[in-house]
């Protein structure tokens, strides 16, 4: 019995040596990131950031380039017809290829994609001026005598979507949103009182937090954020609220095969535990929290529907 | 100023100069090439600073940020080609200066206003960050507005002696402001299913277009040479003296640029176009403006070079970015530890300040670069046609493909220069349409979003102290060009 079984591991030992893998020389040229901004920006930031421990353990170049354009819409309906060889890969803050989607006709299919992984996690916090409301029940309180101007980081972003899902949770009837493009005028016309709260991504208002001229009031997350951790959860305060994951992560194009993904994943799951790259997320204040293959893959199959709901909200 | 005494000696160390050296170098570099702007030359120098000192790393990208705009103004003069959208206003009186013989002349001009401009944003970001920042947040969507509509306003004053066409020209920019996705809305208008124009129409692509093909085409009827009198007359210093015989004009360009810059979301490409605008409309002979004017040259870049420190005031003391470079600047920084935000000052005084006294330093470097290279560069303008045609077709088209690396930037280009060429022939100016383009968004979000504020009540855009101030003055803007004549013949007729 015991023979039987050293003579199967012996074969499929022998198998697995000899079979003739498919990425098995993979990867033996540059391989290329695409970031779906300019460079500068967060997602450009955080790809320079961590290509080089990839090339470390990927053992190949990474290359990265930029294709800034309609919010990366470009971007993705090229990366749908890329070959799917593992010298192409794509990163951008997952789920904005949804939303797009949800917003008029695109070339592709986020749900197509093939995830490989993700290194970091962000949450939207709602802010209100440090001279206003003091607690969350105040804020509350004061929501549902009248409607409150709130500022967004844009219409249809993800700031949006996780204020309309709270606005139902809460049971606040009505609020005046007032879109902007990207958060740093959203959060300055609060630090202005010209609006009564902002929904805007934890990282975007930490310098106004920590000097006291914002106050963040709830973080919509499953756990605190460590960098503002007296910030409460909506659990603590009795809500139960689903949230969006916003993922910086690394997808493949659609159909690219298992052992290419493996490699990929290990290479980026090493390079995100690297010391180096810990110390510039800290000084960025990005929560890093590894997100396997598998699970982007729930991510993205999750979010479909939930963001589907809110569709005819966006839209509006 | 102890702590501004020390950073000053921390900036003399040799390898914080070789930093300040090298980023100023690197900065005009970035700003000759057109399409790599401020934002693409840090992001692309981040790997090579990663293993420096912090202070010394911000050194590096601060000089090389202030110096990019410099550069910009080069290419701007000589050859009619914007290193980047701010020197868009640069080239109305710059390039007709170059065409008479006089590029040393307004190289001069610019390396002097690179040192006026940025010596006084300097000092005001020295002194009074912290309280320019707290005057920006007194700026709501309806106070944005009214600033959009005041400098709108100055299109009355670019289009004077042509007003039909400069409107015509004006209500074209305005319209083609509204293309791309609606921020307000959510939707995509005037796009035609063409995912390059749906962040709304390129402005660098599009100024390529309208200066530096026009341009080309235009040289391409004549086999002379850009300086028609095909010689060099005037030199560095003439432009350097000329520029201090205008003090009001500096001073005016200066703090509006100042202004332009401290408020975030208006940005530089549109400091210097209101400067010229504004010189244009209180000069005594207007007319002579966009026909190789000095003082259009120095209005343009003061405003510009002044705005850069403008735009670092919000940066640094609130961590909020005003424009796409200052955001490259913020991430930089954040990534040497050093968090912008009302407290950088008491938590990293002494980087902050060793930033401060490198960019005041890159001002004069900028105008030391200048004096050498002016002379040597203004001989461009002495090339033949059939040699310089083909380079600023060449270098300018590869700038617009360089910023998405697409083609369809280059058609984009291509399409705006064919519709600056028809304008040139039809007797229209540019100007009022890149006015509408640049401020056209300004005006319409900002509007949607203070009646949104306010429930759809208009007393919004009156309410502040603010607001008022500004709906007197730009009353004052449209109405005073008849008040003066109208003065005039009242006082006359009681003689």
């Amino acid at each position: 019995m015991l023979k039987t079984l050293k003579c199967c591991a012996a074969a499929a030992a022998i198998v697995l040596v000899t079979m003739p893998v498919y990425g098995a020389d993979y990867p033996n040229k540059p391989v290329r990131l695409i970031v779906t901004a300019a460079p500068g920006g967060g997602e450009d930031t955080e790809a320079r950031a961590i290509a080089p421990f990839v090339e470390k353990h990927l053992k190949a170049q990474v290359v990265i380039e930029n294709q800034p354009g309609a919010g990366g819409k470009i971007a993705f309906e090229k990366f749908q017809n890329t070959a799917p060889d593992g010298y192409s890969l794509i990163t951008y803050t997952f789920p904005k290829s949804i939303i797009i989607e949800h917003q008029g006709k695109t070339g592709y299919k986020t749900k197509d994609f093939t995830p490989i992984f993700a290194w970091s996690r962000s949450s939207q916090i709602l802010i209100v001026n440090g001279e206003t409301w003091k607690t969350f029940g105040e804020f509350l309180k004061a929501a549902k005598e009248k409607p409150l101007s709130g500022g967004l980081s844009g219409r249809g972003s993800t700031t949006h979507l996780m204020g309309l899902i709270a606005l139902d949770e809460l049971g606040i009837s009505k609020v005046n949103w007032v879109p902007y493009e990207g958060s740093a005028g959203s959060v300055a016309a609060l630090a202005g009182k010209h609006l009564d709260f902002t929904m805007s991504l934890a990282t975007s208002a930490v310098p106004l937090i920590q000097a006291g001229k914002l106050r963040p009031l709830l973080l919509f997350s499953d756990k605190r954020d460590p960098y503002i951790s007296d910030v409460p959860i909506p659990k603590e305060l009795g809500y139960d609220m689903k949230f969006i994951p916003t993922l910086r992560g690394v997808e493949a194009p659609p159909k690219t095969p298992a052992d290419i993904v493996k490699i990929l994943e290990d290479a980026f799951r090493k390079a995100s535990q690297e010391q180096g790259f810990i110390d510039i997320a800290a000084k960025r204040k990005m929560v890093l929290e590894p997100v396997g293959s598998k699970e982007y893959a729930k991510a993205v199959a999750d979010s479909y529907p939930f963001i589907a709901k809110f569709q005819a909200m966006l839209t509006k | 100023m102890d702590v501004f005494a020390q950073a000053i000696g921390f900036v003399l160390q040799w390898q914080n100069l070789a930093a300040l050296a090298g980023g100023t170098f690197f900065g005009i570099i970035i700003g000759v090439l057109p399409g790599l702007g401020p934002s693409a030359g840090m992001a692309l120098s981040i790997p090579l600073v990663m293993s420096w000192h912090p202070a010394t790393a911000l050194i590096f990208m601060g000089a090389l940020y202030k110096s990019s705009n410099y550069g910009g103004s080069l290419t701007a003069i000589l050859v009619n080609t914007p290193g980047d959208a701010s020197n868009a206003a640069t080239i109305l009186d710059g390039y007709p200066m170059c065409q008479r013989g006089m590029g040393g002349v307004a190289l001069g001009i610019s390396a002097t206003a690179a040192l006026v401009g940025g010596t006084i944003g300097m000092i005001c970001l020295i002194f009074a960050a912290p309280f320019f920042a707290d005057f920006a947040l007194e700026f709501g969507p309806a106070e944005y507005f009214l600033t959009a509509v005041l400098a709108l306003s100055l299109i009355a004053a670019v289009v004077q002696g042509a007003t039909i066409k400069g409107l015509i020209a004006a209500g074209l920019g305005l319209l083609l402001s509204t293309v791309g996705f609606d921020v307000i809305a959510g939707h995509l208008r005037y796009t035609f299913d063409w995912a390059p124009v749906e962040d709304g129409i390129p402005l660098i692509q599009a100024l390529v277009g309208l200066f530096a093909v026009t341009q080309a085409l235009v040289l391409a009827e004549s086999a002379a040479s850009i300086s028609r009198l095909a010689e060099l007359s005037g030199s560095f210093w003439e432009g350097a003296r000329t520029y201090f015989r205008h003090p009001a004009i500096m001073v005016r360009s200066s703090l509006l640029g100042l202004f332009v810059g401290i408020l975030p979301g208006v940005g530089q490409s549109s400091a210097g176009l209101l400067a010229w605008a504004d010189a244009k409309r209180v000069s005594k002979h207007p007319e002579t403006f966009g026909k190789g004017e000095p003082v259009g040259v120095l209005a343009s870049e003061t405003a510009t070079n002044a705005c850069m420190p403008g735009d670092l005031v919000c940066t640094i003391a609130l961590g909020l970015p005003g424009s796409v470079g200052a955001a490259v600047f913020l991430g930089v920084m954040i990534i040497f530890g050093v968090v912008p935000g009302p407290l950088v000052f008491t938590n990293k005084p002494e980087v902050i300040y060793s930033l401060f006294a490198a960019l005041f330093l890159t001002s004069f470097l900028i105008f030391i670069i200048g004096m050498t290279l002016a002379r040597r560069l203004a001989v461009v303008t002495l090339l033949p046609n059939n040699l310089i045609v083909p380079l600023i077709l060449v270098v300018s088209l590869l700038g617009s493909f360089a910023i998405r690396n697409e083609m369809y930037d280059v058609i984009i280009s291509l399409a705006f220069g064919a519709l600056g060429y028809v304008m040139l022939k039809g007797g229209f100016t540019p100007i009022p349409l890149l006015l509408g383009l640049v401020l056209g968004e300004m005006v319409e979000t900002n509007y949607h979003r203070a009646l949104l504020i306010s429930g759809g009540s208009y007393s919004i855009f009156y309410a502040s102290v603010i607001c008022k101030v500004l709906v007197l003055l730009t009353i004052l803007s449209l109405v005073g060009p008849y008040l003066g004549p109208f003065w005039k013949t009242l006082t006359q007729g009681e003689k």
